[in-house]
């Protein structure tokens, strides 16, 4: 791993990364960036793809998640990659769902550069496009990061507080906050051939204290997976059909959550299916079984059959949840289910792109007490 | 609330079983156990697909939401699957459906597997017993009342 510094100046973090990231284009390593920029409202930042640097404003640290970032890059090289490099600035999160992606041969890494960028949370879209305070939320969240201070935690969806990890791994290139006095220096590591040969001609300083970085990623690592194992443990709570059925009970059948799950790659998902349609007297003798037959119909069955179909690569970016129009807190029974799913099955998603999705495997001699008996 | 325990009295309780049974084994054997006459109970109503590696745990979770008691896939014994590893996947797809229903308390007893062949009458008439009699005792599913699912 090769550890250089970005020199801030006059502690303006975002227009230091921005100068990295124009010099990054400028020196033709790489052709493109897809990196979130504001729109001109500044209610989101979405990923845009730039070539030019001039266009660049860039803001890598405004704490909003809009869509998945792991299935635009699917959409842009699963039919043909590029031919020369274009970076991808991404969270940790959605650099496991793209990891994913590309396990389930959805995404291509030929010439995607991942620069993954330390992540210390999002805000809800509409906490973004609405926030309250005077400042910026950019502005805002990096003001409590550099004082440590909890002021952005309350904001924060409640999947990030918890984050599974908030450290990108993965990345060719991380860009790093946590322990650095980010007002003057940003970490930038290589932890790939490739991100080496393109950090080489950058003019970047080098690091001397790479201990503190140890440190701290350690550290804010430790200090969400308390949460998440706090969380796990509260919410043990929701078993049972009368539970499972009230959780669900606002859920209108619309499968936003699933449009936008990074995982749910499907061209004509099950549950959109015909299957689900037909003739006047189904429904009824449907309705006959229980006396009565709620309707839109099927919703329960679409939340576990989605669940099965996917669970084993939930990488817990909570993009589900935020998609819900009725706020149903989705990683409720996602977070248990996938940590026990996963369990289940030691498997890691995001983890490792040679580790094989669990269900196109099998070992003979494995779960020999299933079917026997 | 004394409808419903009326409705779910345990003794006279008949469970009604959705059974997937793969054509080129448990479907033949429970052919078998019928044409050999020998008895099983009736509870389990049979579907017959064409190998348990084609059932999709929605086809399993759609006979339990409608209120099926329990649900039954049979397949070929390990090593002998017509389409040579569907019943090892059908095997990895239970055991993560068991985890999930176990995750959210929804009583993964209900849903068996198991490996009958074609030549296997026998077995499966005393498997649909065994079952039947768990189920019986597990009593009728909670999901069966709920319409608002
Ligand atoms: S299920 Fe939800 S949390 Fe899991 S990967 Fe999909 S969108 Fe993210
Ligand atoms: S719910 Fe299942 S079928 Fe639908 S998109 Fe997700 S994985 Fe595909
Ligand atoms: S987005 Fe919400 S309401 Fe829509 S299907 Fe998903 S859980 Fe149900
Ligand atoms: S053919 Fe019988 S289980 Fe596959």
């Amino acid at each position: 791993m090769t550890q250089k510094v970005i020199k801030v100046k006059d502690n303006d973090v975002i227009g230091s990364t921005n100068e990295f990231f124009r010099q990054l284009l400028s020196s033709g390593k790489i052709q493109a960036l897809l990196v979130p920029q504001n729109t001109p409202s500044k209610k989101v930042a979405f990923p845009v793809l730039i070539s030019d640097p001039k266009k660049l404003h860039a803001d890598i640290i405004a704490p909003i998640l809009p869509a998945s970032t792991a299935a635009m890059v699917s959409k842009m090289t699963k039919v043909q990659p590029p031919a020369k490099p274009i970076g991808v600035v991404m969270r940790s999160c959605q650099i496991r769902a793209l990891i994913e992606l590309v396990k389930l041969n959805q995404a291509n890494l030929i010439n995607i550069v991942i620069i993954g960028v330390d992540c210390p949370g999002t805000f809800p879209l509409n906490t973004y496009a609405e926030f309250p305070e005077k400042k910026t939320p950019t502005h805002f969240l990096l003001e409590a990061w550099v004082k440590k201070s909890d002021d952005a935690e309350k904001y924060f969806r409640s999947v990030c507080r918890m984050c599974k990890d908030p450290i990108p791994t993965n990345a060719d290139i991380i860009l790093g906050f946590y322990g650095t006095d980010f007002e003057k220096e940003i970490i930038v590591e290589a932890h790939s051939d490739v991100g080496k040969e393109i950090l080489k001609d950058l003019p970047l300083e080098d690091e001397k204290e790479g201990k503190s970085r140890e440190k701290a990623v350690k550290e804010i690592r430790d200090e969400k997976t308390k949460k998440r194992a706090l969380f796990l443990k509260e919410k043990e709570g929701i078993k049972g059909i009368d539970k499972v059925a009230e959780f669900f009970d606002k859920c209108v059948n619309c499968h936003n959550c699933r449009q936008a799950c990074p995982i749910c790659y499907c061209k004509e998902c099950l549950f959109d299916s015909s299957v689900f349609d037909a003739e006047a007297y189904k429904f009824l003798r449907r309705a006959e079984v229980k006396g009565l037959f709620k309707m839109p119909n099927d919703a329960l069955l679409f939340q576990l059959g989605r669940m099965n179909h996917m669970i084993l690569s939930c990488v817990e970016c909570g993009l589900c949840e935020q998609a819900c129009p009725n706020n149903i807190p989705l990683m409720e029974v996602f977070i248990p289910a996938a940590e026990n799913a996963q369990k289940e099955f030691d498997y890691h998603p995001g983890k490792d792109r040679t580790e094989k999705v669990p269900m196109i495997v099998y070992r003979e001699d494995e779960f020999l007490e299933v079917g026997e008996k | 609330m004394s409808e419903e325990k009326k409705d779910h009295k345990k003794e006279d309780f008949e469970p009604r079983i959705v059974g997937f049974l793969c054509n080129w084994c448990s479907y033949a054997g429970a052919d078998l156990a019928g044409t050999s006459r020998i008895q099983y109970p009736p509870n389990v109503r049979i579907i017959r697909v064409m190998c348990s590696g084609s059932v999709d745990s929605m086809y399993i979770l759609r006979a339990l939401l409608e209120g099926a008691d329990g649900v039954f896939v049979g397949g070929c014994h390990p090593g002998d699957c017509h389409y040579i590893d569907g019943n090892y996947k059908a095997r990895r797809r239970m055991v993560l459906l068991e985890n999930i229903l176990g995750t959210l308390g929804l009583e993964k007893e209900r849903v068996w597997l198991r490996w009958i062949s074609a030549s296997e009458g026998q077995k499966f008439a005393d498997t649909m017993k065994e079952m039947t009699e768990s189920i019986r005792k597990l009593g009728p599913s909670p999901i069966a009342k709920h319409w608002n699912l």
